[in-house]
């Protein structure tokens, strides 16, 4: 990079599709990947000559709000209603994007303000090459997050989006990082603004920053100045190219919509809104943090998936939280990940883990045995007693094999037992895991490094 | 026979539907190829419509409040299967898709639409000259005007064509061709009727309406086209009673105070003046008691309006643009329409949103609170309909003296309050209108008013 060190700024807007079944002010259906071209359609999303919006979805505007409570923003108190965005595309059968007024504003999530949330219509598929639009898409409702530009590297707007992505799903109202479409602000120390537009994925919002910044690094470098200019990102390749002119917006001509009338969110019904939301997955982290006492990378894991996270908190009902936390961590998350599946797509079930927990803790398995059994739980209807059993892993070796087995260990490998004298870190980890290998993964791995510890002090 | 008493025939079978229809099917064959009133008409259609009405009453099955009328439908309104070409060639190609509400309203009313009507393109205009089809001509008085934009819905009535029509009403595009056809119009409380199938002109300003010959027929279509309309939102929950507003007439303007506005008629010419005035007479006689008063805003009006108009209607046309209907309006558009959407795109940019639109909104509150104002005190206002007499077809008028015709209409569109005009009397044949206006949702005692004055005219 040059060796030169410069600050960057960056701010994101954000549309993702809300959860609902109909269209934002008609009745047709939303689900428009699965239904044939141009078949969920109307005269009213499709603006057809004096064709009116039907009042707004209710479901979609509770669906903002609640989004909205749940990054900590203030909802407006004044009446809120809809702007007519003017510009011309194929995919806009109006000529114009129905986009409201900010629902919610001033909120913050993981340090980063949120400047305003609000809603819009979604405009048909343009396919250029085939010449031809989908209207299916054409008024389903999307929610639009902006950010104040308060991220200071790509990691942190990916971060940020990780974040975003997971504060949508616990609403439940809105579909996910699928149906994302993003902004990104980005400026360096001493430049001006450049907007990307076309970013349909995180993985995408950091790849452009990091070739935007990587760019105008260089210019600034060689002594050229930035312009304030709107840019394309090119998923295929993973750089930005500057947009047409054409294609940058120059004057909206926004104006009041008249065919919808002002609205005004009642205070009773955004408490209920409130009252009900689920509670935010930044804030349950903290949550869980004091609550369980257990370690902020824990609780992050723990609150990774809203499903997960309510697992998490009946689990601990029954066993200690540092205990639970490090197994569902360390092995549920690793198996999970294995089988590229969510813990609610898993099928395993609160009380199978507790039954797992329980059966270490009883000495009924070792650790090493519940690591064999946890990797057969997912979308496994027997219990983990029922595996263990099936598996021949019920029991820990007892006391006097497990000796034997150290004694084996010591004599059978000399060179380990004077590394260990010697103090070299590896040793005893070595001998631990001959142990196991003898006693077949039975033996308890503190109980065996006791054993060896007083057996190598001889 | 009115048009009430002729409903009661049809329903009674002493008139049939079919021989209703008959009739204007030869009065539009001999009368609209010179008139230019109705656009398109489909005959076989309403001959089916007509022969079940019948059918239905014979059997003595309930029909609807509009049994076997015929009915005009301005060209604005969609009806499927009819070209809904707001007389531009812009649309010349677009088939209605859907039924507008009013029309499913009349249709479930079993009211015969019989056609569509002639109008200024896309309802910017006041003479109906601006049609793409050609104007229509005036029947009442003939080689001029019929006014407009709604010019054609006037006309059929006027010429009698049929027995009711819809027209829209944006800055007086109902009342206006009412007045110069010498029939009767009338706009209703912003939101009584909706505007859902409605072609925008200025979507915050417009309502359809009813035309007729007389009260009982305004009252008629009122009665079934009003309403809630859970589809269109800005339809509103109250509406006016119209049922059997025409029974009781008769003592309708006995203490009734008429808000007489002095610019109103200042702006007038002095031929309307007097007639108005003397219908004023006749109120006072039968009962009404004249209170004078003042509107300082009047200049005000028509600058406010048609800045309005100009960015609602640049926004309503972005749709036509060419990708779904064949044409871009901006290629095929005439003059005026060309001018308001060049007009509405240069003031609705950004850095002069507060120079004109903010100003004319702000404008428009001022007028609205000016004319509740002067409505508290009073029944309903009486004025001319229309400042002057329509010109001859084929004068040709600056922008400015077109705009003249629209004064005392627009207010009523600015304020979203209620107006109705009636034929007031004639200026060497030429029709003159009188128009009421009224509070907001005072429209059924706006069309007592004017049954009370047809009956002793």
């Amino acid at each position: 990079m040059g060796g030169i060190f410069i600050k960057m700024k960056c701010g994101l807007e954000i549309h993702v599709q809300l959860e609902t079944d109909s269209k934002l002010f008609c009745d047709c259906r939303t689900n428009y990947q699965d239904a044939p071209a141009n078949s969920n359609i109307c005269f009213v999303c499709l603006n057809q000559p004096g064709a009116k919006p039907y009042p707004p979805n209710e479901h979609a505007m509770n669906g903002a709000i609640k989004i909205a409570l749940m990054l900590g923003c203030k909802i407006a108190e004044d009446e809120t209603y809809f702007l007519r965005k003017h510009y011309d595309y194929p995919d806009l059968p109006s000529g114009y994007q129905r986009t409201s007024i900010p629902i919610g504003y001033e909120g913050n999530l993981n340090d980063v303000s949120i400047r305003e949330v609000h809603i819009e219509e979604d405009p048909g598929q343009y396919k250029p090459d085939l010449g031809v639009v989908d209207f299916n898409r054409s008024g389903i409702p999307l929610i639009e997050i902006v950010t104040e530009p308060d991220m200071r590297s790509p990691e942190e707007a990916r971060n940020f989006l990780r974040e975003l992505i997971r504060v949508l799903e616990y609403s439940g109202s809105a579909r996910g990082e699928g149906t994302m479409r993003a902004d990104v602000n980005i400026s360096l120390e001493g430049g001006k603004r450049a907007e990307i537009k076309n970013i349909n994925s995180i993985k995408g919002a950091y790849k452009a920053l990091k070739y935007e910044m990587v760019r105008q690094k260089n210019l600034i470098r060689r002594g050229v100045e930035i312009k304030q200019e709107t840019r394309a990102f090119l998923e295929s390749q993973m750089i930005t190219v500057p947009m047409r002119l054409k294609e940058e917006a120059d004057d909206y001509r926004y104006i009041p919509d008249p065919d919808l009338p002002p609205m005004l969110a009642e205070y009773e019904q955004i408490e209920v809104i409130r009252e009900k939301m689920p509670e935010p997955p930044h804030i349950k982290t903290e949550r869980f943090i004091q609550e369980y006492g257990i370690q902020k990378e824990y609780a992050k894991v723990m609150t990774s998936e809203l499903a997960l996270a309510d697992a998490f908190e009946e689990i601990v009902k029954h066993v200690e939280p540092s205990f639970a936390a490090i197994w569902m961590r360390d092995e549920l998350k690793r198996v999970l990940n294995y089988n590229k599946m969510s813990f609610d797509e898993s099928g395993i079930k609160p009380a199978d883990i507790v039954e797992l927990l329980d059966l270490i803790n009883d000495k009924k398995v070792t650790p090493k045995a519940a690591k064999k059994i946890i990797e057969k739980m997912p979308k496994n209807d027997a219990s983990p007693l029922k595996i263990a059993e099936d598996m021949g892993l019920i029991g820990v070796s007892d006391e006097e094999s497990v000796l034997k087995a150290v004694n084996q260990a010591i004599d059978e490998n000399p060179q380990a037992v004077s590394d260990y004298h010697e103090g070299k870190k590896g040793a005893m980890n070595f001998l631990i895991g001959q142990v196991m290998r003898l006693t077949r993964g039975k033996a308890d791995p503190g109980e065996t490094s006791r054993f060896l510890k007083e057996a190598l002090a001889k | 026979m009115n048009l009430l008493d002729k409903s009661r025939s049809i329903k009674n079978h002493d008139i049939t539907a079919s021989d209703n229809l008959e009739s204007y099917l030869k009065t539009i064959k001999k009368k609209n190829p010179k008139i230019n009133a109705f656009l398109e008409i489909k005959e076989d259609e309403a001959a089916q419509k007509a022969e079940k009405v019948d059918a239905r009453i014979k059997k003595g099955e309930k029909v609807g409040k509009l049994a076997g009328l015929t009915i005009g439908i301005k060209s604005n309104i969609n009806i499927e299967d009819f070209i809904i070409s707001a007389a531009s060639k812009t649309l010349e190609n677009y088939v209605g898709s859907y039924n507008a509400t009013v029309i499913k309203r009349i249709e479930a009313e079993d009211g015969i639409i019989l056609g569509t009507t002639n109008m200024d393109e896309f309802a910017a205009g006041s003479s109906t000259e601006t049609s793409y089809f050609g104007p229509a001509d005036n029947p009442a008085a003939p080689g001029r005007i019929p006014g407009g934009s709604s010019g054609g819905s006037a006309a059929v009535i006027a010429a009698e064509m049929c027995d009711l029509s819809l027209g829209s009403d944006t800055g007086g595009s109902i009342r206006n061709p009412a007045s110069h056809c010498g029939v009767m119009g009338f706009k209703s409380t912003y939101g009584v009727v909706s505007r859902q199938g409605l072609l925008d002109l200025a979507m915050s300003l417009e309502q359809i309406g009813p035309f007729a010959r007389d009260a009982g027929g305004i009252a008629l279509m009122l009665d079934s086209i009003a309403g809630y309309d859970p589809m269109e939102c800005t339809t509103i929950k109250e509406i006016p009673n119209f049922h059997e507003i025409t029974q009781n007439s008769q003592d309708v303007m006995k203490g009734m105070k008429l808000g007489v506005v002095k610019e109103f008629f200042d702006v007038s010419d002095n031929r309307i003046v007097n007639i108005i005035e003397e219908s004023i007479d006749k109120m006072t006689d039968m009962g009404a008691e004249v209170v004078e008063l003042n509107f300082k805003h009047l200049d005000l009006c028509i600058p406010t309006y048609y800045l309005i108009n100009y960015v609602e209607f640049f926004s309503a046309t972005r749709k036509y643009d060419g990708r779904k209907y064949g044409y871009r309006i901006e290629e095929v558009c005439g003059e005026e329409v060309l001018r308001r959407i060049h007009i509405g795109s240069y003031i609705s940019q950004k850095e002069y949103s507060g120079k004109y639109y903010k100003k004319a909104l702000q404008a428009r509150s001022l007028i609205r609170r000016e004319i509740t104002g002067l409505l508290d005190g009073v029944d309903a206002l009486i004025s001319p309909t229309v400042p002057k007499l329509p010109h001859k077809l084929g004068e040709s008028l600056n922008t400015m003296d077109m705009y003249a015709y629209d004064v005392l209409t627009v207010i009523a569109n600015l304020a979203g309050i209620p107006a109705g005009s009636m034929k007031a009397g004639e200026v060497n044949g030429i029709p003159v209108g009188l128009q009421i206006q009224g509070k907001p949702l005072d429209d059924a005692k706006i069309m007592g008013m004017m049954a009370g004055l047809e009956e002793i005219q």
